[in-house]
């Protein structure tokens, strides 16, 4: 009995010993992944461009507030994180951090103090850029960014989620892949699109699922999930291949020119993705939108033909006639018959002059609802959402454009919307299941956060 | 009712109200017709005119568009509703249109507003003088006339024949302005009750989305009106 009591206190010793070491020891920083030589320079502008391609402004700057000041509020389901201040300032920014804090930072999620990160910081994704890109990332933001004096707000979680060190725990099944980028070598455009996708894009953190552990499931373009569609705030990010993907059909050309203007002949990003599109994708170079969109198609097996540059306006493109899966809906809605169902009665009073009665929209600029994967989605808050609340399309410097559409939240009652959403869901060969009212409830009733 | 000075006639009013209620029903989407009644229009609150100024219009606007016609009637339609909510806002008070002057009551009608009064002024300083015309006339104010005697009056105050100050010139061309605004515009603005005016005609309304039927020769278009706030009939 003594003997089980001492082991049992041996035992007792032994995990507190392990739990204050993983809670104190410093973090080992991952090493590079390549050794740069110490003279090594960046090319005038790639510092920049990096942090273009990494979208850093789109979190960390908060709304009216100094670029890259931090202070913006990112909801996360463990509740508010507050960005932080990445201008060179020395007190409430980064400016006294080294090159090697900063890599720390951007790979393994580490401040210099050893605080860890909360992983709204894409660290899954940047441990995937390069050695050059992270250098000169940190070379244009030490030396081409203004300082700016911001102290935002500390970030503070509820428990459990406040004890930083369990994220220390999350990194080990988080970080499984890198540092540094092995490209499929496919070919080297779309090497050089995959680099741009799983690296400073970091587009698997919201197109592709999480695991139960909260992480990417799917970060490499070997990962089964890698890209297969995820949830950002309640709106599905679509699959961006695969055979659910409405996407597929898709021409690589066509893929560019959504990620570089926001819209192509299918459809026009709005919410999380508009913003994407207007911080960072439109400020990429053509051949770097058109690698991004070769390696995207190049998932589902052929990147097909690959375009030198994007079109440049081709004038008037004339919409698109019904096909064999929408003829039955845009008969119906062309015949007008006052019997017709209330959802479809609703399509043609409200949405028909713009979306059509096809449901092919206009090209570039009234998106398509047959096959969309916003309209099909599992989760039905952006179609209420856009409904309700209208949507818009960023100006993007090949496409000045800026494109609205209303809001109905005044001109249709919830049943209205659910009968609306339902048609859209089940129209011109769509087969997704129906809205209720108490769906569109929950969304009017929270405010038009996009 | 008798609180009300002079409509019509009690029993035409009614008819119309019943008709309008019975055609409403009929016309509007189930949503709609859950919706509440709109008020009675002796229980309306008035957001500019005066009773008496009320009862003129209810009188007025009822014989420039009877009921007793194919259609409905400007009181079907509410056009008063519209009339005094437009009386109210900046229409009524001419909020933004030029208003300094010179004006001239001798200037052909294609030189614009020429007095000094808003379209409310007009109202409210127009009705008592046709009014105080009315009696002298006929022995009664306007509202209180039988019909054939109010056709008669505004037939004559059409032509000028009362006599009003030259601010009040274009009085009865407001009026019937206002009351075929009243008849024909959304129902936002009060008037068009259930669409029924636009129902009448045959105008579908604010869907602004018929590019399939230009081309559709001779094919009656089968839909009935929409409203800008989405109502159907």
């Amino acid at each position: 009995m003594t003997k089980l009591l001492r082991i049992l206190a041996a035992l007792v010793v032994l995990g507190v010993v392990a739990l204050l070491a993983f809670i104190f020891v410093p973090v080992q920083r991952t090493q590079p992944a390549t050794e740069l030589a110490a003279d090594w320079q960046p090319e005038p502008g790639q510092g920049k461009y990096v942090m273009d391609a990494g979208d850093c402004v789109a979190c960390h700057t908060a709304p009216d507030g100094e670029e890259l000041a931090g202070g913006r509020a990112i909801a996360s389901p463990m509740g508010t994180i507050w960005s932080t201040n990445i201008t060179p300032d020395p007190e409430t920014g980064i400016g006294g951090w080294s090159f090697e804090d900063f890599r720390a930072a951007m790979i393994d999620g580490v401040a210099p103090d050893g605080t860890h990160l909360y992983p709204a910081m894409p660290y899954e994704n940047y441990r995937m850029m390069t050695e050059e890109d992270l250098r000169a990332l940190y070379d244009h933001l030490m030396t081409e960014v203004a300082p700016v004096r911001n102290a935002v707000e500390e970030t503070s979680l509820d428990f459990p989620f406040n004890l930083r060190f369990g994220i220390r725990a999350w990194n080990w099944l988080a970080l499984d892949k890198g540092p540094g980028f092995v490209p499929a070598g496919a070919s080297e455009t779309e090497d050089r699109g995959q680099y741009l996708v799983e690296g400073p894009g970091h587009c698997a953190a919201c197109h592709s699922p999480r695991n139960a552990f909260m992480a990417q499931d799917g970060k490499t373009a070997g990962d089964a999930n890698f890209l297969a569609g995820g949830t950002i705030d309640g709106w599905s990010a679509p699959a961006l291949h695969g055979e659910g993907s409405s996407l597929r059909d898709w021409s690589t050309a066509e893929m560019a020119a959504y990620l570089a203007t926001g819209r192509n002949v299918h459809s026009a990003a709005n919410g999380e993705m508009g913003l994407v599109v207007e911080h960072s994708l439109q400020h990429l170079s053509d051949a770097d939108n058109i690698a991004m969109a070769a390696f995207l198609k190049g998932l589902d097996g052929d990147a097909g033909e690959i375009p030198a540059t994007l079109a440049s306006n081709a004038g008037p493109m004339p919409d698109a006639p019904a096909d064999a899966a929408g003829k039955a809906t845009a008969e119906m809605l062309t015949e007008a018959q006052p019997g017709m169902p209330e959802g479809a009665r609703l399509y043609l009073d409200n949405c028909s002059a713009c979306h059509f009665v096809t449901g092919k929209g206009a090209p570039e600029i009234f998106p398509e609802l047959q096959g969309n994967s916003l309209v099909t989605a599992a989760k039905t808050k952006p179609l209420i959402s856009v409904i309700l609340n209208g949507a818009d399309v960023p100006s993007t410097a090949k496409r000045p454009m800026h494109l609205v559409m209303q809001g109905y939240a005044d001109r249709l009652s919830d049943d209205e919307v659910a009968e609306l959403a339902s048609f859209l869901r089940g129209a011109w060969g769509n087969d997704a299941p129906a809205v209720s009212a108490a769906d569109v409830a929950t969304v009017r009733a929270e405010a038009a956060t996009h | 009712m008798t609180d009300i000075p002079g409509l019509p006639s009690r029993r035409s009013f009614l008819k119309g109200s019943a008709a309008g209620v019975a055609l409403t029903g009929l016309a509007l989407s189930a949503a709609e017709a859950e919706a509440a009644p709109p008020v009675p229009l002796d229980q309306y609150e008035r957001e500019y005119l005066t009773a008496d100024e009320w009862a003129f219009v209810m009188a007025a606007t009822a014989r420039l568009i009877p009921s007793d016609g194919d259609g409905p009637g400007a009181i079907e339609a509410r056009v008063p509703v519209f009339i005094d909510r437009q009386l109210a806002g900046d229409y009524g008070r001419a909020d933004d249109w030029y208003m300094e002057g010179p004006h001239d009551a001798s200037a052909a009608p294609a030189r614009g507003w020429q007095t000094p009064l808003s379209p409310a002024e007009v109202y409210r300083q127009g009705i008592p003088a046709f009014d105080a015309w009315c009696e002298t006339t006929y022995g009664a104010a306007f509202a209180a006339l039988d019909a054939d005697r109010q056709d008669e009056a505004l037939a004559a105050l059409q032509k000028g024949e009362p006599g009003l100050d030259p601010e009040l010139r274009d009085f009865f061309t407001i009026l019937l302005a206002n009351t075929k605004e009243g008849y024909f515009a959304d129902p936002l603005y009060g008037g068009n009750h259930g669409m029924q005016a636009w129902v009448y005609i045959g105008f579908p309304g604010a869907r602004a989305a018929y590019r399939e039927w230009p081309e559709r020769h001779n094919i009656e278009y089968p839909l009935g009106p929409v409203s800008i706030s989405g109502e159907r009939a």
